[in-house]
């Protein structure tokens, strides 16, 4: 129990501060000097001091099922080993998987139960989104799964001691960090919220507190995301290992979308069942033959 | 149990005459008697088995832990639909035929849950397939061509099984399936069985759906009488599961087809079963993620979960198996909450069209938070114990190493968060049109049954093992892989081939984070509570929500429910359409009739005399 406390205070701090220093960077590259790295912090701390409008009980139970549901999942993250794993019988990636939902159902339903049309735009053009990356995901993981034989994350972690799964089955790595992206909502997949067209989508009527704590859902569910692709592919390590790989990943994220426009939703969808999908299921030949790396 | 069933349908006609003094008082003896039925199942006792004879014929009724699986999933579907329709019946014309045929169907299904021998079985089959007939058009005019349609595909199905009985008896001289099972064991001839094996398993394609036949469902769903519904798809199609459970997993199809395994120890049949899963699973979803009418959704979304079954059965993989069959439970639930929940908004709305409606949630919270609860059991999210059974069907196709087939049934999962989430959107949550102000909540009576049911799924979800340990019992029965052990219920937890997950923990992770955020939530400043609809409610004009500076008079204008996946639908828009090629069929049936009866039947007398003449000329020229 205290380690999947320790996973919250963890995710709280390290996924805000890093997307401070993410402003930092973006910034950096469009030649701007950009706010100072603790900028997220000031947002969240101004924002739930605020006075907000609710707009009905649905609305207040989406959001508290949003953040109940993502800190539910950031408690059961193994983090880069047995030792940092808070629940070593239920880490299995399905169920990580699935718990997540429920956060993005919260927020769907709370959103959408704003009575604003561009919220439910934006929800539609999540949950059309989620359609688009889970699927390579999904196929890489199971060839992952089929080839170690356990869907346990500390044990895929275990088992990638001698080499990292990223240059076992490097295709596998490739996709699951292109669907990464798609999942954390940056850029070219941020079509969900996308400010300049529907409004912000789902966050047109937050306000205050909900903003605030809509917020760390939203980091929990990046530490979440972040931490299964680490898991998954980058090997063990101690904790401080796990927490270098942790913000190449997110730099990395971050550079990509940095240079990249928006796309719409259905070349999304093409994009994603195109080469993604054909490289997942080629993925997924190679191990069938046991002709990983 | 013979005389159980004769009870039962004896007591149907004496139901529908009390219904006809007192549709009230006979829709409560209905209802007293289904709970009977229950409590008269749950004392029986696995092994026992009775011999009729009937017109010369012998007809055996076995009760097995099959047979009671599929008995109490069925009861708790109709027990509910019958405690809903004590009110909900008040809207419709045919009470009394109404109760009547409901308990005949239940004697019907209850009997091809207890048959064992074919003929049994086909005889109660046709018994509940033929009440649930006559219930359908019973609402709506256009349902009788629906009824049509159901009546034809299910023939198509019963017809072939009973062919397949037949063809049975010729080689083997017995219907009895215990010695059926033992000859098709030693039986060598490959074409034979895989006849056999595809003539039996046509009657559970048909009812529950799955893809050639799957063409009925969602005109029968949709128009037939709105709680019916909530029978159809979640008891009638468990009679196709129970078939499909029959030839493949009682009939030990690997067995059987030990010389006809294709890939990672599935056979060629159950790998034709499987593929058209897959299919169903594909069309259901992408077919339920268009409609505007909410039971036409829920109708495909029933063709996607069949799939699902037939998938998870169809591996004979022990959590596929048990994950099926669980399935089979989960859907029962979760399908029939769905559609009784559909009814109470039909019974206070009168329409069924989501584009009509929106932000009933404010109206019938109840019925909203059972829909919900629901959905996310149908969507396999947790802690709802839908998410337990499609846990283990993944499992059982990542093991096998069926990536084609995992990668449909992920599809169909997340396919389903979207098309559930339509009617949510649509019809409970947004704006509520003007016309719905002085809507109230479903009556209580009808808020029960869902909620009773809504309960058991969330129970079951926490606290899965009373069901999955009855599962694995049957799976023991059966000898399918038994000694690999799923349960693990003094570790509390559910044991996969890869890893473990413990359900309790998961729902107390789950709890705590819901404290957790509601403590954050009350840390800060209160809400101020806005309606949507304040301070302009004369003109209803929506100034508390952001219009983008545009002045909107109508909420209904400003409620988001047509279309609501338009980017997605329009790829998919100019499909192919299984349906337009089954209608061209039957235009092309309707098309020689007519050329018959423009020939044959004219409308002149003398043309009628003619043929007449002609006939009985012919007859006397052959001398027949």
């Amino acid at each position: 129990m205290l380690k999947a406390m320790f996973n919250l205070v963890l995710a709280f701090f390290l996924v805000l501060s890093l997307e401070g220093i993410a402003r930092k960077i973006v910034a950096r590259v469009q030649r701007r000097i950009g706010p100072p790295w603790y900028q997220n912090f000031i947002d969240v701390f101004k924002a739930l001091s605020k006075h907000p409008f609710s707009n009905g009980w649905i609305f207040d139970f989406g959001v508290i099922m949003a953040l109940g549901g993502a800190i539910a999942t950031a408690m059961l993250m193994p983090l880069g080993s047995l030792k940092w794993t808070p629940f070593p019988n239920t880490d299995n990636f399905f169920v990580i998987v699935y718990l997540f939902t429920v956060g993005a159902l919260g927020m769907a339903m709370g959103m959408v139960g704003s009575g604003n049309p561009w919220a439910s735009i934006g929800i539609s053009r999540a949950l059309t989104q989620m359609l688009g990356y889970e699927l390579p995901f999904l196929v890489v993981m199971a060839s992952v799964i089929f080839n170690y034989k356990t869907a346990s994350i500390h044990q895929l972690v275990a088992l990638q001691s001698e080499k990292w799964n990223l240059f076992v089955m490097p295709l596998g790595a490739i996709v699951a960090f292109i669907s990464l992206i798609g999942m954390m909502g940056k850029k070219p997949f941020d079509i969900a919220i996308a400010p300049a067209e529907i409004a912000s989508g789902p966050m047109v009527e937050l306000s205050g507190k909900y903003l605030g704590l809509l917020q760390i859902m939203h980091d929990f569910s990046l530490f979440v995301e972040i931490s299964l692709f680490v898991n998954v592919f980058l090997g063990g390590g101690n904790l401080g290992w796990f927490l270098v790989k942790f913000v190449v990943v997110w730099v990395l994220a971050v550079l990509i979308s940095a240079v990249l426009p928006r796309f719409r939703i259905e070349q999304m969808l093409k994009f994603y069942w195109g080469v993604p999908l054909g490289l997942a299921f080629l993925n997924a030949l190679f191990v069938l033959f046991g002709l990983t790396l | 149990m013979a005389a159980s069933l004769i009870t039962l349908m004896i007591l149907s006609v004496v139901v529908y005459f009390i219904s006809k003094v007192n549709w009230k008082l006979g829709t409560i003896v209905n209802f007293l008697v289904g709970l009977s039925s229950m409590f008269y199942v749950l004392s029986l006792e696995a092994g026992s088995s009775e011999k009729i004879v009937l017109f010369g014929q012998k007809l055996y009724l076995e009760w097995t832990d099959v047979s009671f699986y599929f008995s109490m999933v069925s009861l708790m579907v109709i027990v509910a639909v019958k405690f809903f329709s004590i009110r909900w019946l008040e809207t419709q014309r045919y009470r009394a035929a109404f109760n009547m045929f409901v308990l005949m169907m239940t004697a019907g299904s209850l009997g091809v849950f207890m048959a064992a021998d074919l003929i049994t079985l086909y005889i109660f089959w046709e018994i509940a397939v033929l009440s649930s007939l006559l219930v359908v058009p019973m609402e709506r005019e256009e349902a009788k061509r629906a009824a049509v349609v159901y009546a034809i595909i299910s023939a198509v199905g019963t017809y072939a099984f009973l062919y397949g009985a037949f063809l049975i008896y010729q080689r083997y001289g017995t219907f009895r399936i215990s010695t059926v099972v033992q000859s098709m064991v030693d039986d060598t001839s490959t074409g034979f069985k895989l006849a056999v094996f595809l003539l039996l398993s046509l009657a559970g394609i048909a009812k529950s759906g799955i893809f050639p036949l799957h063409t009925w469902i969602r005109k029968t769903y949709a128009l037939s009488p709105d709680a019916f519904s909530s029978i159809l798809s979640g008891q009638l199609s468990k009679l196709g599961n129970y078939i499909f459970t029959l030839v493949i997993s009682v009939v030990p199809s690997l067995k059987v087809f030990s010389d006809l395994i294709v890939y990672s120890n599935v056979p060629l049949p159950n790998y034709l079963l499987i593929t058209l899963g897959n299919i169903s699973i594909v069309i259901g979803t992408l077919m339920a993620i268009k409609q505007d009418d909410m039971k036409m959704l829920m109708a495909f979304s029933s063709v996607a979960n069949g799939g699902y079954i037939l998938v998870g059965l169809g591996t004979m993989d022990p959590l596929g198996f048990e994950g099926g069959m669980f399935h089979i439970f989960n859907h029962a639930v979760a399908s029939a909450v769905i559609f009784m929940a559909f009814a109470a908004v039909i019974y206070r709305t009168k329409t069924s069209k989501i584009s009509e409606m929106g932000g009933l949630i404010h109206k019938m919270p109840i019925t909203f938070l059972a829909y919900l609860f629901s959905i996310i059991s149908l969507a396999g999210i947790p802690p709802m114990s839908g998410f337990i059974s499609k846990w283990m069907i993944y499992q059982a196709l990542v093991r096998k190493g069926m990536f084609i087939t995992a990668f449909v049934a992920f599809f169909g999962s997340i396919g389903s968060f979207l098309y559930v989430f339509r009617p949510l959107a649509g019809i409970f949550l947004g704006q509520l049109p003007k016309r719905y102000r002085e809507v109230r909540e479903a009556p209580i009576v009808m808020l029960v049954p869902m909620v009773l049911l809504v309960l058991v799924s969330f129970f079951l979800g926490v606290w899965p093992f009373p069901v999955l340990q009855t599962i694995e019992n049957i799976r023991m029965d059966l000898g399918i892989a038994t000694s690999f052990k799923i349960v693990d219920q003094e570790n509390w937890l559910i044991r996969g081939f890869a890893g473990s997950w413990n359900t309790v923990l998961v729902f107390s992770l789950f709890l705590t984070g819901f404290v957790v955020a509601y403590i954050l939530y009350s840390l800060f400043p209160r809400a101020r509570k806005v309606d949507l609809m304040v301070p302009h409610r004369e003109e209803g004009t929506p100034l508390n929500v952001y219009t983008g500076g545009e002045f909107i008079y109508s909420p209904d204008l400003y409620h988001y429910n047509t279309n609501f996946y338009a980017g997605f639908e329009r790829m998919y828009r100019n499909h192919p359409s299984w349906e337009s090629i089954t209608s061209a069929i039957g235009k092309l049936f309707h098309d020689i009739g007519e050329w018959f009866h423009r020939w044959f039947f004219a409308s002149s007398a003398s043309a009628y005399t003619f043929w007449v003449v002609a006939t009985l000329l012919l007859i006397f020229w052959v001398r027949w």
